[in-house]
């Protein structure tokens, strides 16, 4: 089963085409990186994915289900979106932020019911922010914020997970943190789908690549086939080393500095 | 002592107090209009500093007020024009004002369609401009009326409820809970919001509509409370962030005790507003006089 399929899907703001006549899909269970220089309509995609955005012409269909046809909490039980950053106009307690990912699952005057709170118990182990859970929010770190957002979005219990560049600003310890929990959970058949501005660590991370550019699909892939000195060279306008990580077959990216 | 049942107890200290306390002997005749006054301050203090907890959480912004949407500056407006054409206040004409303008407000906010949201303010805000300038000239053309006009746009609870209003206002406040009850629903809706129209968005709420359903209906809540008792400052605006410092951010805490809060806040001032001088003041000025030492204390500690 597909578990994101997009078809012929454009989209503009005002007068200026972001995504262009867009179609591709995504397995099931898979690792998708969708990658592509500034402005090349990623984060919009995502955005039109998890139905924030809606597209002026063409379909996204979730796990089959036309995302026109499927009301908007019951898509929220079903994919679930980290923002870039969040800023946290008041100073919850991490645990009452990662209950809010229950919302979805709740009416108007219904108390959180013991489902819920398994839930949140289960996001907040899982996303190792369990001994925060009582400090309030704007307390943390950038880095351990990100995780609570992530643990709030675990306990949607979604099927697919989307990420906005889940690892930027954030230090080597934190961004290895969030892409292994990435990793583990797709393991465990979460179907998940990140933009990425490091290439590196997409290509060590997803399976499957799109390479988006001006608001098309460049070219899709696998790590190994898509990055190449001839794809890069003519999206990001840069000549780069490209060799194979150490321990791994997949490519790694170099920048060598003009004069030397 | 646990902080709900505190702040019950103050708030029913409060309502003995401004039973109690006033220049006149409490007679059986006092002692009903005492009680009108104090059903009046309970709820207008309460709604407008509900009203004001809501509309901080849905535009995420601690300086919105109950009167930047613009409605109460129509039922100010609509007040004015009432008083000069029967030289008194009537909260007909008051209610159709806030009606009317609130749906200049929302036409404006509509056009060319973007988030509906973000375009409220700056509709309110600019409508509540014309109307005070056009409330300036209704002032201007009133002689004797100026007074009353004045009571109108500072607030005030001595309005005398008798046999032809009683029924009205039963009504009017009746409807009144129940739009509130209506609102409280959207706690949640509020909370998450507080984290980012992306969040919200994502986890199924349609901020559009939300918009405007409380749009809507705290428009209308408003515009009830300013026909009746007029544009009492100071409440909505401050007793929402008193409320979270002492029961934290969640909506479903803070509200009802937004609630309790500016209902006591304002029945104290009404009673200081009577005991200060031998003029009795308009409460919206005693709210700000009395408040602001209150609200800087609090915020320093």
């Amino acid at each position: 089963m597909k578990a994101l399929k997009v078809q012929n899907i454009s989209f503009s703001y005002d007068t200026t085409d972001i995504i262009k006549n867009v179609t591709f899909s995504s397995e099931k269970g898979e690792f998708l990186g969708i990658i592509g220089p500034n402005g090349a309509g990623k984060s919009t995609m995502l955005r039109i994915l998890c139905g924030i955005l809606e597209p002026q012409r063409g379909n996204v269909f979730i796990l089959n289900e036309n995302i026109k046809d499927i009301n908007q909490k019951s898509r929220a039980q079903k994919i679930s979106f980290v923002p870039q950053e969040t800023h946290f106009a008041l100073n919850f307690l991490v645990e009452d932020v990662v209950l809010l990912g229950r919302y979805p699952y709740l009416s108007a005057f219904q108390r959180e019911r013991k489902e819920d709170t398994e839930a949140v118990e289960h996001a907040l182990a899982y996303a190792n922010v369990m001994e925060f859970r009582k400090r309030p929010i704007n307390s943390l770190s950038s880095g351990e914020r990100q995780r609570v957002v992530l643990a709030r979005a675990l306990a949607q219990q979604p099927k697919i997970l989307l990420l906005d560049e889940p690892t930027s600003h954030l230090d080597l310890h934190h961004q290895y943190a969030i892409m292994q929990l990435l990793k583990k959970l797709n393991a465990e058949g979460l179907s998940v789908v990140t933009v990425n501005h490091d290439l590196n660590l997409a290509s060590l991370y997803c399976q499957r690549l799109l390479l988006m550019y001006e608001g098309t699909i460049y070219s899709e892939g696998t790590p190994q086939s898509l990055i190449n000195n001839e794809n890069l060279k003519h999206v990001y306008k840069t000549d780069v080393k490209i060799i194979k990580h150490p321990l791994k077959d997949v490519p790694q990216i170099f920048l060598h500095p003009e004069g030397e | 002592m646990n902080k709900q049942l505190l702040i019950i107890l103050i708030f029913l200290g409060a309502v003995l107090v401004s039973i109690i306390v006033g220049p006149a002997q409490l007679t059986s005749e006092i002692f009903q209009l005492r009680i009108s006054r104090v059903v009046l301050g309970i709820f207008a203090g309460g709604m407008l500093a509900f009203c004001g907890g809501i509309l901080q959480g849905l535009f995420g912004n601690p300086l919105v007020e109950p009167y930047t949407l613009g409605s109460a500056s129509g039922a100010a407006l609509g007040g004015s024009i009432g008083i000069l054409i029967f030289g008194t206040i009537n909260p007909v004409f008051a209610f159709l004002g806030s009606l009317g303008v609130g749906f200049f407000v929302f036409t404006i906010a509509r056009i060319e369609g973007g988030l509906f949201r973000d375009r409220l303010i700056l509709a309110g805000v600019v409508m509540s401009f014309l109307c005070s300038s056009l409330v300036m000239i209704t002032m201007l053309m009133g002689g004797r009326e100026l007074y009353e006009i004045l009571y109108l746009l500072m607030g005030y609870l001595g309005i005398i409820i008798n046999s032809t209003n009683r029924i009205m206002i039963i009504v009017l406040i009746a409807v009144s809970i129940g739009l509130m009850v209506f609102l409280y629903r959207y706690h949640r809706e509020l909370d998450i919001i507080s984290q980012g129209i992306e969040t919200a968005a994502g986890l199924g709420i349609n901020i559009q509509k939300l918009s405007i359903t409380i749009f809507l209906a705290t428009s209308l809540l408003i515009g009830l409370i300013v026909s009746i008792v007029g544009a009492i400052g100071f409440v909505g605006l401050v007793i929402p962030h008193i409320s979270k410092l002492l029961f934290g951010p969640k909506h479903l805490r803070n509200l009802p005790a937004s609630f309790i809060l500016g209902a006591t806040f304002l029945l104290l001032a009404d009673t200081a507003s009577r005991v200060i001088t031998v003029y009795e003041l308009p409460v919206g000025v005693v709210t700000s006089l009395v408040g602001v030492p209150f609200f800087i204390y609090l915020y320093r500690r």
